[in-house]
């Protein structure tokens, strides 16, 4: 086994923009969860202190709870750039407010179908305390463009130089060697399917593989019979590793949000299951 | 059925005209494709033809009917249910009668070929919607979604001695084909089973699949919403096809009802397509 490489030289470093985000709601606040309850639904936008990148995944009051500040661009063209620039690991500095030079690192995306869209970043205690909505982060982007040497039929999406260096990936006889917390069964995909790959995240519908018991938020994972190479959709024989970003949801067809980092045919991984490999130990959150 | 409860309302519509990012989208074999489907008139592929032969991506057949207005759309795409009688109000088909046979991004409408050829973008349309509320009595754990009593009629579905509704299917669909659709309302659109490449519609036997069949999907909970649920079936319409489909969406099926697998009776049967079911007009 040797150390994997990338093309590093190649990769640009950007500079994009977004400002902390506020929840928004409809004038009938209320979802329905999968047995036909209403609730009202809260996790989704602002600043969350309460869950941060390491909890479980399952188990909280909310809806895709979306862990520490939630950023978006406010012009929906520049936002688009920012979800497909912005990748897990890159560094995010505040720009504007009480919390202003506090360096934060970006941790997720996230998606509502014909809402919003969200890059999540994690912040010191401090400084998540004291940002607020409308403060506005600037996003050191670098990532996109990424490859890995000599596995060309690898993609590379939402993955930041500086993951890839912790994460350490190593490559032995054609194979690509990651460690990831599970390997789940491609039923688990739930919204998200369709969805262009290196924007977005897709979600883990927790009813369907028993493997997703004790999910943290951070955790890195692979999906079986998974392809993400430009879209995300179904294709035996190859797999999709990605990244929990938010917790759990009550409504049908939804749950954990991942975010996509590699997609390839499966002969092109060996996967190494290891309950440790979360972003919170990775990047030191 | 609490049919004589049901209200009937009349809801406007118009015949949308395509629109285009003009960019290329990207189909499952990793080529730039520009095909056409959604939205406009149809003429020439009808629910009753092939789902896959075409050239197309997301093709809703016959006409796609909306509203410029968000708050009217909405209300159209959540009223409408398959089965409902539709009118032509303006331009040279004026007077015909369709029916409504999906959902996609738009509600779908089958009209008689003399009407497809001569149907346009912009033409009025009233869509008389009824179905929603819809109760199968003594099935209280199953629910209906955008279903109309007429196509309940025109399933047959009947109560099997043993207290099961029987329904007659043209197909059965595995879970982890279900793409693009999960996670969204019942009633909204429909769910798209991840067929984009020829390959996985022949390996599960669905090249002679077509528009309007009805299908089964296993594990599958449609009745608050769509997603995976172990035990559960889900019952809808085959509304939009095509081969040209990018990667997580494919053959877009309709949520009609839903409910646990073991209060359902399944017989396969050819004439489980909703050209026979709703009597459709050549």
């Amino acid at each position: 086994m040797t150390k994997a490489t990338i093309n590093t030289g190649e990769l640009l470093r950007t500079a994009l923009v977004g400002d902390v985000t506020s929840p928004v709601l409809g004038i009938n606040p209320y979802d329905v969860t999968a047995d036909g309850v209403p609730f009202v639904s809260i996790g989704a936008g602002g600043v969350c202190y309460t869950v941060k990148v390491g909890a479980e995944a399952h188990g909280w009051a909310a809806d895709q709870v979306e862990p520490g500040a939630s950023i978006a661009n406010p012009d929906a063209a520049a936002n688009e750039a920012l979800m497909l620039y912005a990748c897990i690991g890159n560094r995010a500095t505040v720009r504007s407010g009480d919390a202003a030079g506090a360096v934060g690192v970006v941790t997720g995306k996230h998606e509502a179908f014909h809402a919003y869209k969200h890059v999540l970043v994690h912040l010191p205690a401090d400084a998540l305390d004291a940002v607020v909505p409308g403060d506005r982060l600037v996003v050191y982007a670098t990532g996109r463009g990424m490859a890995v040497d000599e596995l060309p039929e690898i993609t590379c999406h939402s993955l930041g130089p500086e993951l890839w260096d912790a994460w350490a990936p190593e490559r032995s006889g054609g194979r690509l060697g990651i460690r990831v917390t599970r390997v789940l069964a491609p039923e688990v995909v739930g919204m998200g399917s369709g969805r262009v790959s290196g924007a977005t995240s897709f979600a883990l519908q927790s009813e369907a593989d028993e493997a997703l018991g004790a999910l943290r938020i951070g955790d890195l994972v692979a999906v079986r019979d998974w392809d993400a190479t430009y879209y995300t959709g179904y294709h035996e024989d190859r797999v999709t590793i990605g990244v929990v970003s938010t917790g759990d949801s009550p409504v049908l067809g939804n749950g954990p949000a991942t975010t996509i980092l590699l997609s390839g045919p499966s002969t092109a991984f060996e996967l190494a299951v290891d309950a440790s490999a979360n972003l919170a130990d990775l990047l030191e959150l | 059925m609490n049919r004589d409860r049901l209200v009937e309302i009349g809801v406007q519509a118009e015949v949308a005209h395509p629109v285009h990012q003009g960019t290329y989208a990207v189909d499952s074999y990793g080529r730039p494709i520009i095909l056409p489907g959604m939205a406009g008139v149809v003429a020439n592929a009808r629910v009753g033809d092939l789902v896959f032969p075409w050239a197309a991506d997301h093709l809703e057949p016959g006409v796609s009917a909306g509203n410029p207005q968000r708050d009217r759309y909405q209300a159209l795409q959540f009223l409408s249910c398959v089965g409902n009688s539709v009118r032509v109000l303006t331009g040279p088909a004026a007077g015909a009668e369709g029916r409504v046979t999906g959902k996609h991004a738009f509600v779908l409408v089958d009209f008689p070929q003399a009407a497809l050829d001569v149907l346009a973008p912009g033409d009025g349309l009233l869509v008389r919607a009824v179905g929603q509320g819809l109760r199968f009595l003594d099935f209280d754990d199953v629910a209906a979604r955008s279903c109309s009593p007429a196509l309940v009629d025109g399933m047959g579905i009947e109560v099997t001695p043993d207290g099961r509704l029987r329904v007659e299917i043209a197909a059965e669909i595995p879970a982890f084909m279900m793409g693009a659709g999960l996670g969204m309302s019942s009633e909204w659109a429909n769910c798209d089973v991840m067929f984009t490449r020829r390959e996985v519609v022949e390996r599960l036997g669905f090249e002679h699949a077509r528009l309007g069949d009805v299908v089964a999907m296993h594990d599958q909970d449609h009745r608050f919403g769509r997603g995976y649920r172990e035990g559960m079936l889900a019952f809808g319409v085959v509304a939009h096809g095509g081969y040209g489909g990018i990667p997580g969406h494919g053959m877009g099926v309709a949520s009609i009802f839903s409910g646990p697998r073991d209060r359902f009776e399944l017989v396969q049967s050819p004439d489980a397509n909703l050209r026979t079911c709703l009597s459709l007009a050549a």
